[in-house]
């Protein structure tokens, strides 16, 4: 097994202050009809799946390293950077859901903003990683290794 | 207002309740019935290089860690803690990253989880997540840990 990536914590958390933003504004403006909610989704999935593509050169994680970071402490601890990239996949997947469902019915993508919402929003303040909550459920199921 | 801000601010509202609801479970141990009694050879930790074969004179505790789990070595720093200041309690840690097996016969969804042993290895207790302050010091107190 290859040492895995070790990352500050409060990366992604920072990230997903920023989703957390991005969907609600989504959500609100998917319901008042406007054309710009399917564009937000589709920022957030190009988003998502930059930071699973190559999450060093991701634009939060570009603010977090040179605008964040100098400001706070050391973490007290790294994490494993395996299960926030499994909750990015999850992200990408919601949004995608939202992006194909939107074509038909503006209500997917009512949907898809509500659930990025929900779990950017405990991640980002409650500290609560669906994704990784989820990891090893999934992983006990076997539905990857 | 209209009905369109409301539903955001609803949307807003639910994603704090469940924050909520996450932050006051989360930690908080329950009681284990049942007497399951842990088995250490199928369990095969070791500790300082040494395989584990007996349980800790008057309790044990075990933490379920695995590798990509970014809370599991504070609190293994506050169970070591705890077993260095009380000499009769035994901290052991099994990494279950490829012990799957393991995390279904326990049922462990998440990690770290805690489970506090009598002196016979009977599971007493059970902590998932980061076990909220001197929630294990008062399980230790209750099985006669000085």
């Amino acid at each position: 097994m290859t040492a895995p990536k070790m990352i500050d914590p409060r990366g992604p958390r920072f990230g997903a202050a920023i989703t957390t933003g991005l969907s609600l504004i989504a959500f609100y403006l998917s319901l008042s009809g406007e054309e710009l909610a399917y564009s937000t989704i589709v920022a957030l999935g190009v988003l998502f799946f930059w930071s699973i593509l190559s999450p060093e050169t991701h634009p939060y994680g570009l603010v977090f390293q040179r605008y964040i970071k100098p400001r706070i402490a050391p973490p007290a601890e790294l994490e494993d950077a395996r299960p926030p990239k499994f909750a990015q996949q999850v992200g990408l997947t919601f949004a995608l859901f939202g992006m194909i469902g939107g074509l038909f019915a503006p209500v997917f993508v009512t949907i898809s903003a509500a659930f990025i919402f929900i779990a950017a929003f405990l991640n980002a303040f409650f500290g609560l990683c669906l994704g990784c909550q989820f990891y090893l459920v999934l992983r006990r199921v076997g539905v990857f290794r | 207002m209209d009905s369109t801000l409301l539903i955001t601010l609803a949307l807003l509202g639910a994603g704090i309740i469940a924050g909520l609801v996450y932050r006051f479970f989360h930690g908080r141990g329950h009681k284990v019935v049942g007497n399951e009694c842990i088995s250490l050879e199928k369990l095969a930790v070791s500790k300082n290089g040494d395989p584990v074969t007996s349980f800790g004179k008057t309790a044990t505790l075990v933490q379920f860690s695995t590798q990509y789990c970014g809370q599991c070595p504070g609190v293994r720093r506050a169970l070591a803690k705890l077993e260095y200041r009380h000499g009769d309690v035994l901290f052991i840690e099994a990494d279950i990253t490829e012990r799957l097996n393991l995390a279904a016969h326990f049922n462990i969804t998440q990690t770290p989880t805690v489970l506090v042993l009598d002196s016979a290895g009977v599971i007493k207790y059970r902590v998932g997540g980061i076990p909220k302050p001197n929630t294990i010091e008062a399980e230790l107190t209750k099985l006669g840990v000085k």
